[in-house]
């Protein structure tokens, strides 16, 4: 029997990985979207709710480093994957079309390792943008902390920032869109034609409610000029 | 050489324990110092080479398709028999044997078909413990079904595709040998000849299909396991690749043909469309448990099926034989259509079809029932034909299917070539002039799995056999010739293809040797093979090259042999002066048109050895009397 | 009355042997019948070919009934051609418009190297099946059959696994080459009986192994090979695969 590490790497093992990262990213978008819709709260809501995750100290920095981990691992396996693709089918076809249902192959499917090269540029940009842009100290009850919020609609004010925000996020529910199917299918390790098609409408769902989710916040700053009613002031 | 069928004395259920018990044995270390080689992996070939492997010995094996598992035992539909007596509706051994023998209008050599039955139920617990999944009972135990010739249900199935699922248990446990390195494996290679050295068959020489090399294999036994020969026909349901070639070169090389006019003519196929046709495809037979078979009464009634009122139509079956109707025995059913459209009341385009009209059990049991019941074998219509049959009858038309002739084989089923074993569809042992439904996959099974790897034993540990190398003169002999009558077939350069030929060829055949024969007819059907075949030597275009991957070069080689094939079927159509079985002459029937046996003159395997003198074919013809010892002679009787 | 006249424009990949590069040849057919299936057509193709003095188009058949898994063209880009649960020998040409191009092309995977023209190597297959895709039951010792009872569910589903005609479409609609589901449904045909629940752990691991040996891609859960696999075996097989194989390595 193979070890546990020879497992990992097999075709089966290198798919279950793929499905466990992504489940993890998927739970840490839900979060973080739930954290993001704190903008629509209070007037502070949002910078109470950062700066409780920063003085979290080092529970903050394991829980980053593991999730870079998971990030790295997710985008490993894919590259890894599409890279051997092409060594798996030297000669392409003259013609190529999905047959169509039950197939699942479509844009999202086909466009998993663009889309997901786009999330990994477009999170270190993020998280440069947001964690370590410039920032404004302010005094809620007391207690020191950085106004994100005020980051956050600055930064939306800027319509190239806009449209580079909302075109990835549209590209983040593409890659939803199949991954939740795909990692469902991987490690619940069943479903016949029927469950399939309940899956894949499920995970379509969740593909759009967090692609609508992210882009909203952007979009309804920038059209409201960062003081529409939604945001308290 | 002499006919010596080998046969135990004794009582019939003693003979093949007494075989047994008097074998030789090789003692299991001594197994891996012999090379076997099996051609063919089809059921026969596939269950031979596993079980030889498993018990020691060096096995070689060849195949024409690109995988074992390809064969063409795959497309068998309907079953398998065997006398488990699951149903308890008094099933025997004696029972299967009885049927069998009489199925096969007693022409058959009854110590082998009673080993058959004997063997018949541990085939099913082999395939069972293989992971056959056989259609079972809520209860989880093992379903029978009811098939032709048989008044109990004694056949296990495997929804529509039985074969397909015996084949691939015994491809699995090939499988299984070749990763433990007891089976050489060599697909897509073609034998073309046997090479008889000293006397006994040491080796063959084959094609790689893909390089286009001829090899030399040395072994100290050949099994023959290469199929049928229905494909004479041109148009039959056997796969497109079934041919007579391996059989024939070892005919050729002494072996002797038996009975070689006996074919089966399957009475519900999908009718011919077109010329352009390359392939018929088989319903099976229990759709005539529901289907009405008729024809209008008129002829060259053009009318849609559903405008022909009732007093119209003639349900031939119904009306000749009011006691079995539409379930009369194939031969019986497939040479009534013919009678029907030879008078010109054939349906369809062609007018070579009869109906199979489902419109009175539907309205009578409803269209569920028949849907359950027949599902896949109406879905498969629909997509050949573009027409519905719950809407419209379908057309069915005979079709050739089996071949009951085959290389002769003795009781332990050695050719009189010492060393060449045949086995399955291509020996002519156990089905004499008609094959019963769900016998065949049985029988293929019984050769490979139970009876060869202890007659096999037999005739190696009995002999003594010297070393061969493979350049001895009787393999280089064979390897020139192999590659002369390639060089031959490509060098003819001419006008024709090998597909019109083999076309003409199957259509003398059908029409002459076919389902109803006689002597003026078969007399002319010998002249124009001759003829064709001259011609085929003269005006045959094969494309391509020889040292490459070249189907046509292929197909020449096995039409070549077919030319030849079908004048010696013809011969023994015309010598066989009775009707028996499949084998229908129209100066021998009874005053009710039935086939009329002539045990006086005719109880016998006619034997045919080749010579080939002068570039004529020659045959002499050698007899193994049948002697009934243990069942009466009777005439068959389905009114 | 059917039409046996429809014309089509051919575009088939030729290639003469596994060593040299292959291209596309244009052939213009007529006369041909909506009641031919798709295997006639070529061969009325070839037939006028060979009368021509030119050389015929290589493809593989055996049954030309649906069950021997021998054929395999790429039709208009998809494996088998566009219907649905059909191989392309139980395709009718009344499935194409008069006048269309039809672009016919082999198997494409680096795991079935073309041999010529549309005809490619599939032993890989075998290969898989060598390593474990058996129960292992010695000729002779096999128990009475009706002792090893099966659920008849079981013995249904395993079934629909075994009917795998090991055609190799899905390797080729698969973006990726995957073998999964031929592998798959082996491993849950021989999974869901008693009899294979022996050498479960290890034929798993090892049919795993010899389909990333034989160069087979992963599978990405495109699913193309449910839709193109003649017999409709379902992805579930490749489920059944993950699980057989996740178990082998937990358990043992
Ligand atoms: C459509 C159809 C349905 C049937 N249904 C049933 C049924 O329900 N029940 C039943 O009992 N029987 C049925 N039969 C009959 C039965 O399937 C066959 O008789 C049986 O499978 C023959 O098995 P075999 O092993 O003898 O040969 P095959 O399966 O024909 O195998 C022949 C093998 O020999 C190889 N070969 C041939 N020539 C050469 C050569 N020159 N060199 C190398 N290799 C060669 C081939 O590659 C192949 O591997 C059916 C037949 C048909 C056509
Ligand atoms: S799973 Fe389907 S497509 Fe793949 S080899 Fe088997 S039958 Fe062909
Ligand atoms: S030729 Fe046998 S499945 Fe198509």
């Amino acid at each position: 029997m193979p070890s546990l590490v020879d497992a990992a790497r097999s075709q089966v093992g290198r798919k279950i990985l793929s499905g466990i990262t992504g489940i993890l990213l998927g739970i840490f978008i839900i979060f973080h979207l739930i954290g993001n819709l704190t903008l629509f709260g209070s007037e502070q809501a949002f910078n109470i709710y950062s700066h409780t995750l920063e003085s979290m100290g080092i529970f903050l920095y394991l829980f980053e480093i593991g999730l870079v981990l998971v990030f790295l691992v997710h985008a490993y396996i894919g590259v890894a994957i599409w890279l051997r693709k092409r060594k798996r089918r030297p000669v392409g076809y003259e013609k190529y079309s999905s047959m169509g249902d039950p197939s699942k192959q479509t844009f999202s499917s086909r466009s998993m390792i663009f889309t997901g090269i786009i999330l990994l540029i477009f999170t270190v940009t993020h998280v440069a943008t947001f964690k370590y842009g410039d920032t404004q100290m302010i005094t809620v009850d007391g207690t020191q902390m950085k106004d994100l919020k005020a980051l956050v609609i600055n930064t939306f004010q800027n319509p190239w920032y806009v449209i580079y925000y909302i075109v990835v996020m549209i590209l983040l529910g593409f890659h939803l869109r199949h991954g939740a199917w795909s990692a469902f299918t991987s490690l619940t390790m069943k479903g016949g034609t029927k469950t399939s098609a309940v899956v894949y409408t499920v995970g379509t769902i969740f593909a759009v409610l967090m692609a609508v989710g992210f882009l909203f916040i952007p979009l309804y700053i920038y059209a409201t000029g960062g003081t529409g009613a939604l945001i308290a002031s | 050489m002499s006919l010596a069928s080998n046969v135990p004395e004794g009582d019939l259920k003693e003979k093949w324990t007494k075989r047994l018990n008097d074998i030789n044995l090789v003692a299991p270390n001594n197994k891996r110092l012999y090379n076997v080689i099996v051609v063919g992996t089809g059921l026969a070939g596939a269950s031979a080479a596993a079980s030889l492997a498993e018990l020691g010995y060096n096995v070689q094996s060849f195949c024409i398709q690109d995988s074992a598992r390809r064969a063409h035992s795959i497309a068998a539909q309907g079953g398998i028999n065997a006398a488990k007596n699951y149903p308890n509706d008094g099933d025997t051994i004696w029972r299967l044997f009885y049927d069998t023998i009489k199925g096969g209008d007693y022409r058959s050599r009854e110590s082998n078909v009673y080993r058959l039955a004997e063997i018949s139920n541990e085939i099913i617990d082999q395939a069972v413990a293989q992971g056959v999944p056989f259609a079972r009972e809520y209860g989880g135990l093992l379903a029978n079904r009811s098939f032709g010739g048989a008044q109990v249900s004694r056949t296990f199935y495997a929804r529509g595709q039985t074969g397909q699922q015996l084949l691939l248990g015994a491809y699995q446990a090939f499988m299984k040998e070749i990763d433990s390195g007891k089976i050489d494996y060599y697909p897509r290679h073609e034998m073309l000849d046997l090479v008889v050295h000293n006397g006994k068959a040491r080796g063959i020489v084959t094609r790689d299909l893909v390089s286009g090399e001829i090899r030399r294999h040395t072994a100290d036994a050949v099994l023959l396991c290469t199929g049928g020969y229905g494909n004479a026909y041109y148009l039959s349901t056997n796969a497109k690749n079934s041919n007579v070639t391996a059989a024939w070169r070892c005919h050729k090389r002494g072996a002797y043909f038996a009975n070689p006019c006996y074919v089966q003519i399957h009475p519900t196929c999908i009718p011919q469309s077109g010329d352009y046709q390359s392939k018929l495809t088989l319903m099976s037979e229990s759709l005539r448990n529901d289907g009405r078979v008729w024809v209008p009464k008129d002829k060259n009634d053009e009318r849609h099926p559903n405008d022909i009122p009732e007093e119209e139509r003639d349900y031939y079956l119904e009306r000749k034989y009011p006691s079995f109707g539409n379930l009369v025995p194939r031969d019986v059913a497939s040479r009534n259509a013919k009678y029907v459209t030879d008078e010109g009341r054939g349906v369809g385009e062609t007018g070579k079809a009869v109906y199979l009209d489902f419109a009175d059990a539907i309205e009578r049991r409803g269209r569920d029932y028949i849907e359950e019941k027949y599902g896949n074998l109406f879905e498969m219509y629909h997509k050949i034909t573009d027409e519905n049959p719950y809407e419209r009858p379908m057309r069915i038309f005979p079709a050739v299917h089996y071949t009951m002739g085959g290389l002769w084989v003795d009781y332990n089923l050695m050719s009189n070539i010492p060393g060449l074993f045949v086995l399955g569809e291509a020996n002519f042992s156990d089905h004499g002039g008609n094959r019963l439904g769900a016998s065949a996959l049985m029988q293929g099974l019984a050769d490979g799995y139970f009876v060869i790897p202890y007659t096999l034993g037999d005739y190696l540990g009995g002999e003594d056999l010297d070393q061969v190398e493979g350049n001895e003169e009787a393999f280089e002999e064979a390897e020139n010739y192999a590659q002369e009558h390639i060089d031959k077939l490509l060098n003819v350069e001419g006008d024709k293809t090998v597909v019109e030929f083999h076309q003409e060829l199957g259509k003398i055949m059908w029409d002459k040797v076919g389902i109803s024969r006689d002597e003026e007819g078969l007399k002319e059907a010998i002249k124009e093979i001759q003829e064709l075949r001259d011609e085929f030597w003269e005006r045959v275009r094969v494309p391509g090259e020889s040292a490459n991957y070249n189907k046509y070069l292929e197909f020449a080689g096995r039409v070549a042999d077919f030319l030849e094939l079908g004048e010696l079927m013809a011969k023994d159509a015309l010598h066989r002066e009775e009707s028996a079985g499949c084998h229908f002459r129209e100066e021998y029937q009874t005053e009710e048109g039935e086939a009329l046996r002539n045990d006086e003159e005719f109880s016998y395997v006619a034997a045919f050895e080749y010579q080939g003198l002068n570039g004529e074919i020659q045959h002499e013809l050698h007899k193994e009397n049948l002697e009934f010892e243990f069942v009466e002679l009777k005439q068959r009787s389905y009114k | 009355m059917s039409n046996d006249n429809m014309q089509f424009d051919l575009k088939i990949w030729k290639q003469e042997d596994g060593d040299s590069q292959g291209a596309f040849q244009e052939y213009h057919m007529e006369g041909v019948s909506e009641d031919m299936s798709f295997l006639e057509m070529l061969d009325l193709l070839n037939e006028k070919l060979i009368k021509n003095g030119d050389e015929p188009v290589e493809f593989d058949y055996d049954c030309r009934e649906g069950i021997c898994g021998a054929c395999s063209l790429v039709v208009n880009g998809i494996a088998h051609g566009p219907k649905e649960e059909t191989p392309v020998c139980e395709l009718y040409m009344r499935e194409f418009e008069d006048g269309q191009e039809i672009v016919i092309e082999p198997w494409r995977a680096a795991a079935f190297p073309v041999i010529k023209d549309l005809v490619v190597d599939r032993s890989a297959f075998d290969r898989i099946m060598a390593a474990g895709g058996y129960i292992s039951t010695k000729t002779g010792s096999a128990p009475e059959a009706n002792t090893i009872a099966v659920d008849k569910e079981d013995a249904d589903k395993a079934f629909d696994y075994a009917t795998c005609i090991g055609c190799g479409a899905c390797v080729a609609a698969c973006p990726n080459s995957s073998a999964s589901l031929f592998t798959g449904a082996k491993i849950s045909h021989l999974s869901l009986l008693p009899q294979g629940k022996h050498e479960r752990k290890e034929r798993a691991v090892r049919m795993v192994e010899q389909m990333e040996k034989e160069g087979f891609g992963d599978c990405s859960n495109h699913a193309e090979c449910e839709a193109v696999c003649p017999v409709g075996i379902s992805i579930s097989a490749i489920a059944r695969m993950r699980k057989e194989y996740m178990r082998a390595v937990t358990e043992s």
